[in-house]
């Protein structure tokens, strides 16, 4: 019997060994030829982790890439992260098991910086040989700014992405319902009131069912992307979407949040009044993602919601109905209001990026790997790092002008189509201001709809008015405190906007909430923010 | 149990009554939603998430499973996973039952003080870090291995076995055994497994389908695409579709084309992931069937 | 023979051991060296120095959470959210498994059997996405079931009051029939001849649920309880997650989901230790007392 046992085990060992080695012996083989050891023996062999969109095609198929490590004379395996980025990185950092080069958006935080001390590399030295990223640090000394710690070590590399608007937050009506019920275009809050209600009552798509309408929509809650804090616009609170999602902006140089200002509470009273005569989708608080989209996206011609936040009408109602909408000015809170109107205004956040590329302090052959970054940031290069390969994606009309190309798949759209072929806004790149590049339909039509915002985006002195969110660079100490105190404001204030959004009951407990909100950390937050934003200030 | 048919009494009539009502209850209540995923993966989600979708497809397409085949990992992920599974299973039980079967002898001194020192682990760990640290002292990391040798006793499904051995194999059995010669080695493999195939697949399928689940040593102890398992290739197809919701912003519209079949994707990894484990349960459920193991002490 | 007796009980001790010693050997290797792990909980983490050379920092972060704004909220809704389900989810399995044990056509049976264990297979993504769709109060199924029945326009995901139910009735849906397996397994170890002879005995189907397959479950159930008392404050992390909004939020704010959102799964090792002890420490002592209990009541225990 003993024996039978030992017998068993020992197949199971031998055999447990041949699948291994088998399997073993057919990884080797399939990685070699996609290796270098034959054709380029002088190469220098370097790792890299890069943080990609899921769409993002494998990076060996990136024409542009396979070209710029050939003129560096690297050659990067590269490990591909599409999920999960968070959880791998915490292990691979705290183990000290890192590749040479990190490549995403914040791929490592300033934080993290801190944290692991003497696990990245500071390049600042390294630089000098880099003259691509020389060059952008003098056209856009922004870019210096973010790139560089308290103490001057930098760590990480910025971007510049230079053709995006100045806002996230497009508003939108339906300008089809508005002509189909002989309405204006509102242009203050009760307006606004009294056109949803029209939308409501009436059969504003016009397909004999009264009822099917959804007057106003977003995707819930309050703060971050696509929702009403941007109707404080109307009541001249500058909004910028690096802080606003927790509710702070600037104000006459003070640092402040919305979510204990008066103003706020109008906000949340007017949205209750519409929530009450059923102006507001019922959903708002708890449909998630893919159904607000498809709401949105009707049925055939016939639209759904009537008025809405978004990045862009094409995505946000699907091709064929976004000739239905129109891109609307900010809405003032009334007509007796004579202050200034502004929006929300992110051009740092979406034109700058911190950290976009990160060099591990064990890399063996930084110079080599510092050649790779330089070439990476040449401008030629950088529009191709953002939308694809010349050839396929961008087209080279000679003497220095570039034109972006349609989808070649004709269904696809070119926002979809940028994510597939490239590393798109994920890379690391500087795009600089002279070079000649016709962008794509997707952009322009981005560009296009933000025409009505301009004004209010006009009166925005974009260097005091705007937290400096971008280039701040706080303490760890003051990092921590802050990500701990938003948690707890943050956790009050949803529960507390949804419940007054939908239930009412705002004049009676908003003393009692401001007060909770200060022993949740929100006046401490704005103490340390102003710190370090008259710190900023005092630099300019 | 076959063998003798009940009387058709009053009460017996009752209860099967209750009984069907019950079962086609819970039935219809599991069976619906499962038939809601089918029809999910193969119509278009902007119907299934206004509510279009009840009974019937529609819109129907195949493209998310055109996606999902597309990724050319799934096929690496599929042979990776047979592997790891079967593989891992094998010594899971192979490290597991004998266990197991010491720790129900009740003559074992030393069991009590075992016993706390595995459920001790159920809660008690050192942390990720550590063990990741440890996986790669000893080489495990980014090989094979990473699935097998670790870990390979669950506490849980241990304190099962064992609580199965103690309760079916009567202890007059091993005693009479044990008279007649018999070692623990040749009581364990000759009387108490086969005694015992119940619990030996159900522990088994737990194993099996904790492997086959599995994605998190994957997602911490696997660089090397050739590795991966097949759950960590769909999940991250699957999260590619939760990205688009934060694909505004920055990203500007990075999904319009793929979000109205994002959701096709959504159900069809479901089913692509489950149906080969599907087929398996029949084979397990032949073990199920009251009286197999007194049949076979006395067979 | 005194001796030999000894001898014998030697040398089936050493089989034993020898059994036992793969087992021991794995857990010991991957589960207690990994353990100096644990004082991270208790000193500052500091990269440069190593794990366990970070400053000593005592109770610190333990009491940082303690005394953290939301404190008592986690607790109270950890606590309720794990209560519920045991108290709900745990007799579920035993249910489903005793009216499966009872179907007497095979074929029927199978069907049964097989079906309700798929939903396991679920991932919580797909789960919750489902939820969504499905319990919609105005485009859902279930939305259209409580309108036709009367209940009105009930939003399930979005009110405080249901949050708990939801969450409880879908993890039974999903994990019921894959936990009652267990059970099936134990049914079939139930001698025949006891049905045999309490059928002769005239005893009703009822009856013998009551009398012959309850008690053959007892030892599997009264385990398995002591075990889900272990896991009173682990609620999991992804579903309830994924089920939040701002309006359930008062009650499906939990430790898992808080810690998550202070970022301190990246960053803040200490302080994510300490919260992970401090939860481990209360789930011990739930088993523990639970063990003890059921040792002196009813002679089954896990050690």
């Amino acid at each position: 019997m003993k024996k039978q046992i030992i017998t068993m085990l020992s197949v199971l060992v031998v055999g447990t060994t041949l699948l291994t080695a088998c399997s073993g012996s057919n990884e080797g083989n399939a990685s070699d030829p996609n290796g270098s050891s034959g054709e380029s023996g002088s190469k220098v062999k370097l790792t890299g982790v890069v943080v990609k969109h899921p769409l993002t095609k494998p990076l060996a198929e990136m024409e542009w890439l396979q070209q710029i490590e050939e003129a560096a004379g690297v050659d990067i395996q590269w490990q591909e992260i599409t999920a999960d980025w968070g959880q791998k990185k915490g292990t691979m950092l705290a183990s000290g098991d890192v590749p040479d080069l990190f490549v995403g958006p914040n791929v490592i935080t300033d934080a993290d910086f801190a944290q692991f001390n003497g696990l990245f590399q500071d390049m600042s030295e390294l630089i000098e040989g880099a003259p691509n990223v020389q060059k952008m640090f003098e056209e856009k000394p922004e870019t210096k700014q973010i790139s560089t710690q308290r103490d001057g070590q930098i760590y990480g590399l910025a971007k510049y992405q230079r053709f995006w608007p100045d806002t996230v937050n497009r508003q939108y009506i339906n300008q089809t319902w508005l002509d189909n019920l002989g309405l204006d275009m509102p242009t203050t809050w009760d307006e606004l009131y009294d056109v949803l209600v029209a939308f409501k009552e009436k059969d504003a798509n016009g397909n004999g069912d009264p009822n099917d309408e959804i007057p106003m929509d977003w995707s819930g809650g309050i703060g971050g992307f696509f929702n009403p804090a941007v109707l404080l616009g109307g009541m001249g609170i500058t909004l910028s979407s690096d802080v606003s999602g927790q509710g702070y902006f600037v104000e006459d140089g003070k640092v402040k949040n919305f979510l204990t200002d008066d103003r706020y509470k109008e906000l949340v009273i007017f949205l209750n009044k519409l929530y009450k005569a059923g102006l507001i989708n019922s959903e708002v608080f708890t449909h998630d993602y893919t159904k607000l989209q498809a709401v949105a996206r009707g049925e055939g011609d016939t639209a759904k919601v009537g008025f809405t936040w978004g990045w862009v009408a094409s995505d946000r109602f699907g091709e064929q109905l976004a000739p239905q909408y129109a891109s609307m000015s900010p809405l003032k809170s009334s007509s007796s209001y004579s202050g200034p109107v502004s929006w929300s205004y992110d051009s740092y956040t979406l034109n700058y990026g911190a950290n976009n590329i990160v060099m591990s302090a064990k890399t063996k052959n930084k110079e080599a790997a510092m050649r790779f970054i330089n070439e990476l940031y040449k401008p030629e290069i950088g529009i191709q790092v953002l939308f694809g390969s010349i050839g396929p994606n961008i087209e080279d009309k000679g003497n220095g002008s570039y034109a972006v190309l349609p989808p070649k798949d004709t269904k696809m759209d070119p926002g979809t189509w940028k994510w597939t072929s490239t590393w798109a806004d994920n890379g690391a790149f500087y795009i600089s201001d002279t070079i000649d590049l016709t962008l794509g339909k997707d952009m322009q039509e981005v560009l296009t709809q933000s025409e009505p915002l301009k004004d209010a985006l006009a009166q925005v002195d974009s260097q005091v008015d705007i937290y400096p969110g971008t280039f701040v660079k706080y303490t760890n100490e003051d990092n921590n405190a802050m990500s701990l105190n938003n948690t707890n404001v943050m956790n009050l204030a949803n529960t507390t906007f949804a419940k007054w959004v939908t239930k009412g009951g705002i004049e009676a407990e908003w003393d009692a909430y401001v007060k909770e909100s200060q022993k949740a950390g929100l006046d401490k937050n704005v103490e340390i923010m102003q710190k370090y934003y008259d710190e900023f200030v005092s630099k300019l | 149990m076959e063998k003798i048919s009940p009387r058709l009494g009053g009460g017996e009539i009752l209860f099967r009554m209750v009984l069907f009502t019950i079962c086609a209850l819970i039935f219809l209540m599991v069976a619906y939603p499962l038939y809601f995923i089918i029809i999910a993966s193969v119509s278009d989600s902007t119907l299934v998430s206004t509510g279009k979708v009840l009974l019937f497809p529609k819109g129907t397409s195949l493209f998310g499973y055109g996606e999902i085949f597309k990724d050319e990992r799934i096929w690496t992920g599929y042979r990776n996973t047979l592997f790891y599974t079967s593989v891992g299973t094998l010594v899971n039980l192979l490290f597991t039952l004998p266990a197991a079967y010491v720790l129900s002898r009740k003559e074992f001194k030393a069991r009590k003080y075992i016993m706390f020192a595995f459920v001790f682990t159920m809660f008690f760990n050192g942390g990720l870090i550590p063990t990741y640290l440890l996986m790669k002292d000893l080489h495990l990391t980014n090989t094979p291995w990473v699935f097998i040798v670790p870990f390979s006793v669950n506490v849980f499904y241990l304190i099962i076995a064992r609580t199965f051995f103690e309760s079916t194999l009567p202890p007059e059995l091993y005693e009479a055994a044990a008279i007649d010669g018999c070692s623990h080695f040749v009581y364990f493999v000759k009387v108490a497994l086969p005694l015992s195939k119940a619990l030996i697949s159900v522990i088994g399928l737990y194993y099996l389908v904790g492997h086959w689940n599995d994605f998190f040593t994957a997602l911490i102890y696997i660089r090397d695409n050739e590795l991966k398992p097949l759950q960590i290739i769909l999940r991250d197809i699957l999260l590619s579709n939760q990205v688009f919701a934060s694909g505004a912003g920055t990203g500007g519209d990075s999904g319009g084309y793929a979000q109205k079949y994002a959701d096709q994707i959504k159900y069809g990894v479901i089913i692509v992931s489950t149906l080969p484990i599907l087929v398996l349960y029949p084979f397990l459920q032949k073990y199920f069937e009251k009286g197999v193991m007194i049949g076979s002490i006395k067979g | 023979m005194r001796s030999v007796m000894k001898l014998g009980a030697v040398k089936r001790d050493y089989q034993l051991w020898l059994m036992i010693l793969p087992a021991l050997a794995t857990i010991f290797i991957f589960n207690y060296i990994p353990m100096y792990g644990v004082q991270l909980a208790f000193r500052d983490y500091d990269f440069s120095k190593g794990l366990t050379g970070g400053e000593w920092k005592g109770l610190f972060y333990f009491q940082q959470f303690i005394e953290s704004y939301l404190f008592s909220d986690l607790m109270r809704n950890t606590f309720f959210i794990s209560l519920a389900t045991i108290i709900i989810g745990f007799p579920a399995p035993i249910i489903l498994a005793l009216v499966l044990n009872q179907i007497r056509r095979k074929s029927f049976k199978n069907v049964m059997q097989t079906t309700v264990y798929l939903p396991h297979f679920i991932s919580v993504i797909v789960l919750v996405g489902m939820l969504n769709v499905l319990l919609s109060p105005e485009t859902g199924i279930v939305g259209h079931l409580m309108k036709a029945i009367g209940l009105g326009h009930i939003n399930l995901l979005a009110s405080s009051n249901t949050f708990i139910p939801t969450y409880v009735i879908s993890d039974i849906w999903q994990h019921c029939g894959w936990n009652s397996i267990i059970y099936l397994a134990a049914l079939s170890s139930v001698d025949p001849q006891l049905y045999d002879s309490s059928k002769i005995d005239g005893a009703s189907r009822w009856q013998t649920i009551r009398y012959i397959d309850f008690p053959a479950l007892m030892p599997t159930i009264v385990i398995l309880f002591i075990l889900s008392m272990g896991g009173i404050l682990s609620t999991g992390f992804e579903k309830i997650f994924l089920m939040q909004n701002a309006l359930n939020l008062p009650v499906s704010e939990v430790i898992a989901t808080y810690v998550y959102k202070m970022g301190i799964v990246s960053n803040q090792f200490s302080y994510a230790s300490a919260i992970g002890l401090f939860n481990t420490i209360i789930n011990f002592i739930f088993l523990y007392t639970m063990n003890t209990i059921s040792r002196r009541v009813s002679d089954t225990s896990l050690f």
